[in-house]
């Protein structure tokens, strides 16, 4: 129990991590390691919700785990793009 | 190049992390006063303080499938009834007690302190006291002269002389015993009470 | 008394002070460290630094002590109890690391508000009165330890509650001197220039002082009590502190890798969202046994599946940083340790938090060594780093900017106490996530929380063993803080190289 809520996290960090190689690396295989981490991630969850008899409301965590690592470091690569995206078009400043 | 789109603006992502905090904050404001209200001495969760004169046990409900602690019927502490202002007033006495004392850095109470003695949470009903007619005066001599009545469970860790008196340490038990009152959702769970031995 | 023993009375004390004075003297001629080359806020933030590592070295002492007497346990039996040991443990740590950001911030605060500190003497003052407090109030709880159950123990002596046992007098010197930090902070930004990182940084401030507050007050209802006790821990550990790493990490991103402050305050802006979203309702996860109402179990568990978010987006923003520019950097040390903290913040917040923070797990774990064990892990990966981190870039500047890196002179030192802190707290984390996994399986799952059940898996001897491994790993630590302290009285000391100056790009 304790170690498939650990699994959660490290293949979601795994899969975070891969994904945003694959962006910067665009090998074929990286991204075939994140989704395999992915994958991993909801094995994981699945063996958490099994194990600690979630149901109802805690069935709803779950799945919010299982969707929301999918298109949290997705969504958080867009927006390191565009946050860094105006430094091409302005020229050198800040402090 | 395109422009930085607003969702990935300074002045967005500003204004997000303020409305962001200020929501969690006010959130946890109403939550604080519901939860303060819920959880004063007197309500259903966290007993009046009384409620030392009455027998206290902690069972498993199959109903609601955790353990909860269950209130009795009248069982005196030190074979005196104590009233609302002399209960409030022994437990406080108890509870500056477990704080000067530093109960804390060895003992957890509700599960929080350190890790060195056992529990408090349930200490008065713990099987470590043998019989229900035995209990008080067992504490009593523990809690004033720890060394010369160990309870090491052969572990060899003796807790130290702390100079507690003999009304400190009636407030003491007082204090355990409301504590072991209090609704804790189900922790500890399994546990096995005094009672369930004298049946 | 005849006029030869009064004067041998009158000259040794004068004796020994001359003695004093030429060590220190001798100190400082060995250390040959520059005070020229350091602005005046600086000059106050290394003093901050050096209480800093005094308080880390006790902290590390007080601890060995505390896991000696888990293995024998008549050791310093009624003279040093383990009660005290653990309480100067972890108030030396929590004293320590504010030290150190309060530091961090008078280090930076010339620079980003772009004028003098206002109200220089007053930090001065400040710095003084907090470090002979502290300097008391240690001293009260070695020498006198405990008093009776009454009001003027909980006033003066101790008031027993973990992470902030303070007296109640030391609470109110320390609202006074935090809010004369905040003071010298917001004058400071004000007679000078006001920035997203000013701005984040003064709520900040003010929300630390406030919640302490909430610490100060003697409560007879435990549920109570215990409700508002878990706002100063959480709500500072949790979300201020994170925050304030937070604004020290921006500056020096600024700084350090020349990154632009557009960018470094739209994803400050970004994390307080995030550390603040997921951080103050997450809170829950410590409501959910100490009578609060059911409520909290459904707040705290989504909250904490919330929690690894800000962790997902650091990794990500790392790895599109390292992609997307080739960093220049100029302070090996520093960046070292910068990377241990990413790693210890994501695996012992992250990692050994959400392990044991769900309420179906946690009604086995709560109590336990897991607690302990990612409090280890977490607290130095969050924090010790960070300001480790920070006291490498002011000694290079100390120095007078000169070059430190790998391939320096005595390297070896850095790059071994590096080596040897994390291994340790890493070996400790380890110990006590076995002792902590045995403690659930025997004594709750079991054996249902009795002393008795508590006692047998204490025992027990893969609970034994941890505690001796535990033991080993911390004597690693300190072996590391050891060399760390020498590293840092040396380093760069005859390096005549300067560092490269980092240009923003």
């Amino acid at each position: 129990m304790f170690f498939s809520s650990a699994l959660i996290i490290l293949a979601g960090a795994c899969y975070a991590l891969l994904f945003a190689w694959s962006k910067v690396n665009s090998k074929r295989f990286i991204k075939l390691l994140a989704h395999l981490s992915y994958f991993v991630l909801v094995i994981a969850v699945v063996e958490l919700t099994q194990a600690a008899n979630f149901s109802g409301y805690w069935l709803l965590v779950s799945i919010i785990m299982v969707i929301g690592y999918f298109f949290a470091p997705i969504s958080i690569w867009h927006l390191c793009v565009k946050t860094h995206d105006d430094h091409t078009i302005t020229t050198r400043g800040g402090d | 190049m395109n422009e930085t789109p607003r969702w990935a603006s300074e002045s967005f992502w500003k204004k997000t992390a303020i409305w962001v905090t200020a929501g969690s904050f006010l959130i946890l404001i109403v939550l604080t006063f519901d939860t303060l209200s819920k959880t004063s001495a007197g309500s259903t969760r966290v007993p009046d303080y009384t409620v030392i004169n009455q027998k206290i046990d902690y069972r498993f409900d199959e109903k609601l499938n955790k353990f909860m602690p269950i209130i009795g019927g009248e069982e005196l502490l030190f074979d005196k009834k104590y009233t609302a202002e002399e209960a409030e007033q022994l437990v406080t006495l108890g509870k500056k007690t477990t704080q000067a004392k530093n109960c804390m850095n060895c003992h957890t109470l509700l599960g929080n302190g350190a890790y060195y003695a056992p529990d408090l949470t349930k200490a008065w009903l713990d099987q470590g006291w043998i019989s229900r007619d035995m209990r008080e005066d067992m504490m009593l001599k523990f809690l004033m002269d720890p060394e010369n009545n160990a309870r090491t469970f052969g572990s060899g860790r003796k807790m130290p002389n702390l100079n507690i008196t003999e009304a400190e340490a009636r407030g003491v038990i007082a204090f355990l015993k409301w504590m072991s009152s209090i609704d804790t959702n189900g922790f500890p769970h399994n546990f096995t009470s005094i009672e369930s031995e004298e049946e | 008394m005849s006029s030869n023993e009064s004067s041998a009375v009158l000259t040794n004390p004068s004796a020994l002070w001359h003695k004093a004075c030429t060590a220190v003297n001798r100190f400082k001629a060995w250390v040959a460290l520059d005070g020229g080359n350091l602005s005046p806020g600086q000059t106050l933030a290394v003093k901050y630094f050096c209480v800093a590592v005094v308080l880390f070295f006790a902290q590390l002492l007080f601890g060995l002590l505390a896991a000696l007497q888990f293995i024998f346990p008549g050791f310093l039996y009624e003279f040093l109890d383990f009660s005290v040991n653990r309480m100067v443990h972890i108030n030396a740590m929590v004293v320590w690391m504010l030290y150190g950001f309060i530091g961090c911030i008078y280090w930076l605060l010339e620079d980003e508000s772009g004028t003098e500190i206002v109200g220089l003497k007053w930090g001065n003052l400040a710095f003084l009165i907090l470090t002979a407090a502290v300097a008391l109030v240690v001293l009260v709880y070695i020498l006198v330890q405990i008093g009776s159950g009454t009001d003027s123990s909980l006033w003066f002596i101790n008031e027993g509650r973990e992470y902030i046992e303070a007296p109640r007098w030391a609470d109110i010197g320390i609202v006074a001197v935090m809010l004369v930090f905040a003071y010298n902070v917001v004058a400071t930004f004000n007679k000078g220039k006001w920035s997203g990182i000013a701005g984040v940084l003064t709520l900040d401030l003010v929300a630390l002082a406030g919640l302490y507050v909430a610490g100060m007050f003697y409560m007879t209802n435990i549920t109570h009590e215990q409700y508002w006790w878990w706002w100063v821990i959480h709500l500072w550990v949790e979300a201020t502190w994170e925050v304030l790493v937070g604004v020290i990490m921006a500056w020096s991103l600024m700084k350090l890798l020349g990154v632009r402050r557009k960018i470094v305050q739209t994803w400050l802006y970004i994390e307080v969202a995030l550390m603040f979203g997921s951080g103050i309702l997450g809170l829950g996860h410590h409501y959910f046994w100490i009578g609060t109402p059911e409520y909290w179990l459904t707040i705290g568990g989504f909250f904490s599946a919330l929690e690894p978010i800000p962790l997902v987006a650091m990794v990500v923003h790392a790895v599109y940083d390292a992609g997307a520019h080739a960093f220049k950097n100029s302070n090996h040390p520093a960046l070292a340790w910068i990377i241990a903290h990413a790693f210890g913040n994501f695996f012992g917040a992250g990692v050994w938090g959400f392990m044991h923070t769900l309420p179906q797990i946690n009604l086995y774990t709560h109590g336990t060594q897991w607690s302990a064990s990612h409090g280890h892990l977490a607290f130095f990966g969050a924090y010790a780093t960070i300001n480790i981190a920070f006291f490498y870039l002011a000694i290079q500047h100390w120095r007078g900017g000169v070059w430190m890196a790998g391939d320096s002179q005595n390297a070896w030192r850095w790059k071994w106490a590096l080596g040897l802190l994390n291994a340790g707290v890493l070996g400790m984390t380890i110990a006590l996530l076995i002792a902590g996994y045995e403690q659930s399986f025997i004594e709750r799952a079991v054996e249902g929380s009795t002393w008795g059940g508590y006692f047998s898996a204490q025992n027990h001897p893969s609970f034994q063993n941890a505690m001796v491994w535990r033991l080993i790993w911390g004597l690693v630590t300190f072996a590391g803080l050891g060399l760390l302290i020498w590293d840092l009285l040396t380093i760069g000391k005859g390096e005549t190289r300067k560092a490269q100056v980092i240009e923003p790009h």
